[in-house]
C-alpha cells in the first residue's frame, strides 16, 4: 500500500511538509478515482475534497509513481462532517470562507487541507498580526529597481493574494481578526470585485482573479471584539464555526492520530499506549468542561484546553521519555507535562487542578491503579510548581 | 433501490414479499404521516382507481367524524380527538394516571391532520368520488398498558422531565420508531450519511426525483418498508402494540368488505407502509377495547402544536415549510422544492431583518446557491430542508449559531413552523359545554381572543358588572385548567388589588380539546367548575389551606351555593388540620375572603368565625416550629410573619395574647439559634421585647463559650428575617453589641460567624443598611455625614475633604486588631 511518507518524497529534510506534499499519494489516488467533474481549476471535485478531509472506509486503487497500489484515505478532520461540507461549498461559491473557533480546534489544519485538496497548494498564506500591512495583502515594490527603472510589472513583489488571484488558487489568511480594520478592508474589493487595482502601473493597472480564486480565513473566537470585521467584510464571508470536539471517542482518536504523525515527523521512536491517550483526553475534557462524566462539578480553568493542547502534552511527554527516560510514555510523564498546559497565565488554575486531583483523580485512584499513578505524579508536579 | 452492504437483508425475499402485496387484488397504498409527496401520489392513485371504499388507518370508533373532516368549512390543521375515561378502573390506573384513586383516569389522544396529510387527502378524495371512507385501526385506549405507568411514575414526578412528552397511552401510534431501529435503515443511514430519519425520508421519497408515477412511488416505498420489516426486532413489534393493531386492521378490512358486499379490487387501504406486510394468516383475534366512556370529535389544531410533538410519529418538523412544498406540488410547479426553498429563505430573511439582522437579497441568493451546492455534494438532485438549514447558517450566521446567530435561528424556526390554526365546520355541532363556553365568550365580549395566536391582556374592574362577570368566568376556566386565561401574578394574583384583576388571554389549540374533556364534568362551564371544585376539595379535605383556597376560588367564581357547602368543608378541615403552614395558608385565604365579603356584601360572620378558628389553630402550632428542618425555616418564617401582620394590622379582632404567649413559649423551648432569633425578632416587632434587650442578647454571645459564640450569626439572621423596623429603632445598641461580639471573636470563630452576619444584613433594604453604616461611622468618630453629602462631588474642596476623611478612617483602622 502506498504511503504518503518521505520515502516517496524527494523533499526529505523539510521539518514540516505542507499537506499537499505530505498527503500527495492520497490526493493523487483521489484524483485518479474522481468520478465527478471538478469545478474550474480545482484539482478535485467537491466530493473528492470531502473524501480527502473526512477519509474513506476503503482504500482506493491507484497508480503511484508508476506502481499499482492501494491508498488509504485517512481522516484529517474529526468532528461534524457538515462543517466540512459547508466549507467546501462556500469555496466553490462567490463568497469567501471564515473558519471561526476556539484556539486549537483545528481551523488552520482544516484550512491547510482544504487548500491542498482544492488548489494543490496550501502555502499561499498571510499570517495576520497587529503589524500586518496593506502591502503584505496586496503587493509591494523592489524599491531599488523602482528608483532605477520606475514602476514596472517585473519590479513588483506580489503578495500571496496576488499570486492566488493570478493562478486561481486559494489564499489562506490566518488570524484575520488580529489585523487592524484598515488593513482588513483591503480585502473588500478583492472579495467583491475579484480584482486588485495597481494605480502605479497605468498600462496594467488591474489584476483580475482567475476562476478558482477564493480566500480561507481563520479567526480565533477568543479574539472576538478586538478587531471585529467590518460589516462590508462580514457580508463577503461565510462563517463556519468549528466547535471543540463534542465526544470523547473522537477526541481520543484525534490525539492518537496527530501524536503519531508528529512523532513520525520528529523521528521519535516512542509509542503512546491507548490507555495513556485515553486518560490524557479524559482529563482535558473534564477540566475544560468543569464537570466529569459521573456528574462531579468543579471550577473551570481559564486556559483553553483544546485538543491541540492535549496533542502538545502527548508530544512533549514522548520527547521527554525519549531523551530523558526509557522511551516509554507513561502516565507519570503525561501528568508532569499536564501542569504546564493547564496553568499558564492565571495561577488560580493551579487551584483548579489541585481541586480536580483531590476530588476526581484521588477518588478514581482508590479503584484504578492508573488513576492513582496519575494522581500521585500530578500532585507532585503541582506541589513543586506552587 | 440499491441495498446497502451488511444490512442482513435477503433482497430477493424482500422483493418477492413486496411484489406479492403489490399484486394483491386489494390495493394497498403505503403512507407516511404529513408527507406532501405521499399525499400527491395517493391523490393520483385514488383518482385513477376510483375505489368504492377507502380503508384508512385511523381509530375505528371515529369513522363518524370523517364527514365533518371533509366538510368544506373544515380547514386543517385540525386533529381528530379521542378521549377514553376508565369509569370502572378496569386498567387499575386510578390514582396513577389520575389525581386520586377515586378519580377515573382519562386518556386523550390527538391525531393531527394537515392539508397534506395523506389520510386527510384520502378522505377528501374519497368524498369527491363518492366513495366511502372508513377508519380501521384499533382505538388507542385498547393499547394502554398499565405497566407503562408503573415504570414512568418517577418520570412524572421529575420536574426536569420533558413536559412535551406525551404520557403513556396518549400518543397516537406510529411505525416510524420501528423504521429507525431497523438494521436496514441504520445501515442505509450510515452508508448514505443521513443524520436523521427526516433527512433520509426527504432524500429518498419526498423530493420525488425517482418516482414518475404513483405506481413507481408505491413500489419503491413497499420495497423500503419490506426491508425495514424484515430487519426489525420481532420482540419490539410484540411489545409496542403493532401486532394487535394489525389484527384489528385485518379484521376490520374483512368485515367492511363483507358488510358492503365489495370485492377486494373495489377497495383501497391507506396505511403506514410498515403495515402492508401484516400477517394475513394471523388467527389471533384483536384485543377488545376496555369498557368506559369514549368521546370523539374534531378540534382545531395548530402548526406549533404539531411541531411540538417532534420525535413522535404524529409530528412534522416544519409544517409551514412542507405546506409550501405541497402548494407548489399542487401548482404543478416544475421544481416545487426549489420554489418552496426560495419562498422559505425569503421568509426567514424577512423575519431576521425584523429582529435587526443585516440580511439582504444578496444573502438570499447566496443561501439558495449554497443549498443547491450542498445538496449536490450530498448526492441529492435538489436541496431538502436540512441543506437549506445548513446553507442559512453558513451564509447568514456570523459566528456561533447559539449566540451571534440566535435571531437567525429563531427566524428559521418561525418560518419552518408557521402559525396557522385550523377551523372546524359548525355542522359538527358543539358539545353542550363548548356551546356554553362560546356563548359566554360572546356575552362577555371575549370572542376576539379565539382562533388567534395573539396574547390579549385584560384589566378587570370588579366593581363593574362586566368586569365582575368576566372575572367569574375566567376563574371558572382556571379551575377547569382550560388553557385560555392566566391571571397576572399567578393564582394568588399578586400585584393586583381587591377591586382589580389582570388577566392574560391566549388561545391554544388545546382550549377546545380541554373543554371537550371537561364535558364529562358537566354541561356548562359553571356546573363543570362546581364538579371540579368539589372533586378537588374531596381530595384535600384534611388540608385547611387547600380547602380554604377552594373556598376563595368559589367566591371568585361567584358560585354562592357552593360557597355555603364549602364553608362546612373548610370548617371541618380547619378543625382537623394540625399543621402550622396549612393553617397560616387558610388564614391568609380567609382574610382575603373577609375583604371580598365586605366588597360583595357576603355574610362576614361565618368567614370571621372560620378565620378566628384557623388563627387559633395556627397559634397553637407555633411551639412545634422550633425544630423545623433547615430547608423549611424560611417558609415557616414567612408564615410566622403573615400571622404577626394579621395580629398587628388585620381587620379581624384576633387574640394577640395567644400569639405572644405561644411565641414566647417557642422562643424558650427551641435550641435552634436561627429560630431563637426569629422568635425574638417577632417579639420585638410586637414591642414585647425592647430592641435594647435584643441587642443585649446579641452582646451576651460575646462572653459565651466559643462553640456558642459562633451561633450568634444565625441568631442575628433569624432576627433580621422577621424584624427590620424595630431593629432600626435599636440600631445603636445593636451596632454596639455586634461590635463587642466581633471584637471578642477569635479569627477562626469570626470566619465562621461572618457569612451568617453578612446574610443577616443582606436581608435589609439598602437604605436600612446605610442607616446601620451611619451608626458604625458615628461609633468610630465620623459624624459629618450630612456635610459630606452636601459637598459638590467634583470640587477640589470635596476631594481634599474626602482625603482627610480617608486618612482618619485609616487611623481608626490602625487600632483594629484583626
Amino acid at each position: 500500500m502506498a504511503k504518503d511518507s518521505k520515502d516517496t518524497d524527494p523533499t526529505t529534510g523539510i521539518l514540516r511538509e505542507p499537506a499537499e506534499l505530505q498527503f500527495r499519494a492520497q490526493l493523487e489516488a483521489l484524483k485518479q478515482n474522481d468520478a465527478d467533474t471538478p469545478p474550474s481549476v480545482w484539482k478535485l471535485s467537491p466530493r473528492s475534497v470531502l473524501a480527502y478531509i473526512t477519509g474513506t472506509a476503503k482504500p482506493l486503487d491507484a497508480t503511484i509513481n508508476g506502481k499499482k497500489t492501494q491508498v488509504a484515505i485517512t481522516r484529517k478532520f474529526f468532528g461534524d462532517d457538515t462543517i466540512v461540507e459547508r466549507a467546501i461549498v462556500t469555496l466553490a461559491s462567490e463568497r469567501a470562507l471564515l473558519l471561526v473557533g476556539e484556539p486549537g480546534t483545528g481551523k488552520s489544519w482544516l484550512s491547510e487541507h482544504l487548500a491542498a485538496a482544492i488548489s494543490g497548494c496550501s502555502t499561499l498564506t498571510i499570517q495576520g498580526t497587529a503589524g500586518t500591512t496593506e502591502d503584505q495583502i496586496k503587493y509591494s515594490w523592489n524599491v531599488a529597481r523602482v528608483i532605477a527603472e520606475g514602476p514596472k510589472p517585473e519590479n513588483m513583489i506580489p503578495s500571496p493574494t496576488m499570486i492566488a488571484m493570478k493562478t486561481g488558487a486559494l489564499l489562506r489568511f490566518e488570524e484575520i481578526t488580529r489585523c487592524v480594520p484598515d488593513v482588513q478592508d483591503a480585502l473588500v474589493s478583492i472579495l467583491s470585485d475579484k480584482n486588485m487595482v495597481v494605480p502605479e502601473l497605468p498600462d496594467a493597472n488591474m489584476v483580475f482573479a482567475r476562476p478558482g480564486f477564493n480566500v480561507i480565513a481563520t479567526a480565533n473566537s477568543r479574539d472576538q471584539g478586538v478587531n471585529e470585521l467590518s460589516a462590508a467584510l462580514k457580508r463577503r464571508f461565510n462563517y463556519v464555526h468549528i466547535p471543540i470536539v463534542a465526544d470523547q471517542k473522537t477526541e481520543i482518536a484525534i490525539v492518537r492520530d496527530r501524536s503519531k504523525e508528529l512523532l513520525e515527523r520528529y523521528k521519535i521512536p516512542a509509542k503512546i499506549e491507548e490507555p495513556v491517550i485515553a486518560m490524557l483526553a479524559t482529563v482535558f475534557r473534564e477540566m475544560r468542561a468543569g464537570t466529569t462524566a459521573d456528574g462531579v462539578s468543579f471550577q473551570k480553568v481559564s486556559t483553553t484546553l483544546s485538543t491541540a493542547e492535549a496533542i502538545g502534552v502527548a508530544l512533549d511527554s514522548a520527547i521527554r521519555a525519549r531523551y530523558f527516560g526509557n522511551g516509554a510514555v507513561t502516565i507519570e510523564e503525561i501528568a508532569r507535562n499536564l501542569v504546564g498546559s493547564v496553568v499558564k497565565e492565571d495561577l488560580d488554575d493551579l487551584k483548579v487542578l489541585k481541586e480536580y486531583l483531590a476530588v476526581v483523580a484521588k477518588k478514581r485512584g482508590a479503584k484504578d491503579a492508573s488513576w492513582k499513578t496519575f494522581h500521585d505524579a500530578a500532585l507532585k508536579a503541582v506541589t513543586s510548581a506552587s | 433501490m440499491t441495498a446497502p452492504d451488511n444490512a442482513g437483508l435477503d433482497i430477493e425475499r424482500v422483493r418477492e414479499q413486496a411484489d406479492r402485496v403489490l399484486a394483491e387484488p386489494l390495493y394497498w397504498f403505503p403512507v407516511r404521516h404529513h408527507s406532501p409527496m405521499v399525499a400527491r401520489h395517493l391523490r393520483a392513485a385514488i383518482r385513477a382507481r376510483k375505489p368504492k371504499l377507502v380503508l384508512i388507518e385511523g381509530p375505528a370508533g371515529a369513522t363518524e367524524m370523517i364527514r365533518h373532516i371533509v366538510d368544506p368549512k373544515t380547514k386543517p390543521p385540525i386533529a381528530l380527538y379521542a378521549s377514553y375515561r376508565d369509569d370502572g378502573n378496569l386498567l387499575g390506573l386510578a390514582g396513577k394516571a389520575s389525581a386520586a384513586p377515586d378519580i377515573p383516569p382519562r386518556f386523550p389522544v390527538w391525531y393531527p391532520l394537515l392539508g397534506y396529510s395523506p389520510e386527510y387527502v384520502a378522505m377528501k378524495e374519497a368524498s369527491a368520488i363518492g366513495a366511502d371512507a372508513v377508519f380501521i385501526d384499533l382505538p388507542n385506549h385498547a393499547l394502554i398498558d398499565p405497566a407503562d405507568w408503573e415504570t414512568t411514575d418517577a418520570d412524572h414526578d421529575d420536574e426536569l422531565s420533558d413536559a412535551s412528552e406525551p404520557a403513556p397511552g396518549t400518543a397516537p401510534p406510529s411505525w416510524e420508531a420501528v423504521v429507525v431501529e431497523s438494521s436496514f435503515y441504520q445501515t442505509l443511514a450510515r452508508v448514505a450519511g443521513y443524520r436523521s430519519w427526516d433527512e433520509a425520508w426527504d432524500s429518498l421519497f419526498e423530493i420525488g426525483h425517482r418516482h414518475g408515477t404513483y405506481e413507481d412511488f408505491r413500489r419503491d416505498m413497499a420495497y423500503f418498508c419490506a426491508a425495514v420489516r424484515a430487519t426489525s426486532n420481532p420482540a419490539r413489534l410484540a411489545r409496542d402494540g403493532t401486532l394487535p393493531r394489525e389484527r384489528h386492521m385485518l379484521a376490520a378490512i374483512k368485515a367492511e368488505l363483507a358488510t358492503r358486499g365489495l370485492a377486494p379490487e373495489q377497495a383501497m387501504v391507506v396505511c403506514g407502509g410498515f403495515h402492508l406486510f401484516l400477517d394475513r394468516h394471523d388467527t389471533e383475534p384483536p384485543p377488545t377495547p376496555p369498557a368506559g366512556t369514549c368521546l370523539t370529535t374534531v378540534v382545531p389544531y395548530s402548526y406549533v402544536r404539531i411541531s411540538e410533538l417532534s420525535g413522535y410519529g404524529a409530528a412534522n418538523r416544519a409544517p409551514r415549510f412542507y405546506q409550501a412544498v405541497w402548494e407548489h406540488l399542487d401548482d404543478k410547479d416544475e421544481e416545487p422544492w426549489i420554489a418552496a426553498m426560495v419562498e422559505h429563505v425569503v421568509s426567514v430573511l424577512a423575519r431576521g431583518r425584523k429582529d435587526g439582522e443585516p440580511l439582504s437579497s444578496a444573502d438570499a441568493i447566496s443561501v439558495t446557491q449554497h443549498a443547491r451546492m450542498l445538496a449536490a455534494l450530498r448526492g441529492r438532485p435538489m436541496p431538502i430542508l436540512d441543506d437549506i438549514r445548513d446553507a442559512l447558517i453558513a451564509c447568514c450566521c456570523k459566528g456561533r449559531p447559539e449566540e451571534e446567530g440566535r435571531h437567525l435561528v429563531l427566524a428559521m424556526t418561525g418560518a419552518e413552523i408557521g402559525n396557522s390554526i385550523g377551523r372546524v365546520t359548525p355542522a359538527l355541532g358543539k358539545l353542550p359545554i363548548v356551546h356554553d363556553f362560546y356563548a359566554q365568550l360572546d356575552t362577555l365580549e371575549l370572542g376576539e381572543v379565539m382562533g388567534r395566536d395573539k396574547r390579549v391582556t385584560l384589566t378587570l374592574d370588579l366593581r363593574e358588572e362586566q368586569g365582575s362577570r368576566r372575572s367569574a368566568f375566567l376563574h371558572r376556566l382556571a379551575i377547569l385548567d382550560i388553557p385560555l386565561a392566566e391571571r397576572e401574578g399567578g393564582a394568588s394574583g399578586d400585584g393586583t388589588t381587591l377591586f382589580r384583576e389582570k388577566w392574560r388571554l391566549l388561545w391554544s389549540p388545546k382550549t377546545e380539546a380541554q373543554l371537550i374533556d371537561k364535558n364529562l364534568y358537566g354541561d356548562t362551564i359553571e356546573s363543570a367548575a362546581i364538579a371540579q371544585l368539589e372533586e378537588d376539595v374531596a381530595k384535600e379535605q384534611r388540608h385547611a389551606g387547600a380547602t380554604c383556597g377552594r373556598l376563595l376560588a368559589a367566591v371568585s367564581m361567584q358560585l354562592p351555593h357552593l360557597v355555603q357547602r364549602l364553608e362546612v368543608a373548610a370548617g371541618a378541615a380547619v378543625d382537623e388540620d394540625r399543621h402550622f403552614t396549612s393553617q397560616c395558608e387558610a388564614l391568609v385565604h380567609l382574610l382575603v375572603l373577609d375583604r371580598l365579603a365586605l366588597q360583595r356584601d357576603l355574610g362576614r360572620a361565618a368567614i370571621e368565625a372560620l378565620a378566628t378558628r384557623s388563627y387559633a389553630r395556627a397559634c397553637l402550632a407555633i411551639t412545634d416550629l422550633g425544630s423545623v428542618p433547615v430547608d423549611q425555616q424560611e417558609s415557616t418564617i414567612g408564615h410566622l410573619k403573615s400571622l404577626a401582620e394579621a395580629v398587628l394590622g388585620g381587620d379581624l379582632d384576633l387574640d394577640r395574647t395567644l400569639f405572644v404567649d405561644q411565641v414566647k413559649q417557642a422562643a424558650v423551648s427551641t435550641e435552634v439559634p436561627f429560630m431563637q432569633g426569629a422568635f425574638a425578632g417577632i417579639l420585638t416587632e410586637l414591642r414585647e421585647i425592647d430592641p435594647n434587650d435584643l441587642a443585649a442578647r446579641v452582646a451576651a454571645f460575646a462572653t459565651s463559650h466559643p462553640a456558642k459564640m459562633v451561633l450568634a450569626g444565625e441568631f442575628l439572621d433569624g432576627a433580621f428575617a422577621v424584624s427590620k423596623t424595630s431593629m432600626l429603632l435599636g440600631a445603636e445598641a445593636l451596632v454596639g453589641a455586634i461590635d463587642t461580639l466581633l471584637r471578642a471573636a477569635p479569627w477562626d470563630d469570626f470566619m465562621v460567624l461572618l457569612p451568617k452576619v453578612r446574610n443577616a444584613f443582606e436581608r435589609l433594604h439598602e437604605r436600612q443598611r446605610l442607616a446601620f453604616a451611619d451608626r458604625v461611622a458615628a461609633r468610630y468618630g465620623l459624624t459629618e455625614v450630612e456635610q459630606i453629602s452636601e459637598l459638590p462631588a467634583t470640587s477640589t474642596e470635596a476631594a481634599a475633604y474626602l482625603a482627610t476623611i480617608d486618612a482618619r478612617v485609616a487611623a481608626i483602622m490602625k487600632d483594629w486588631t484583626f
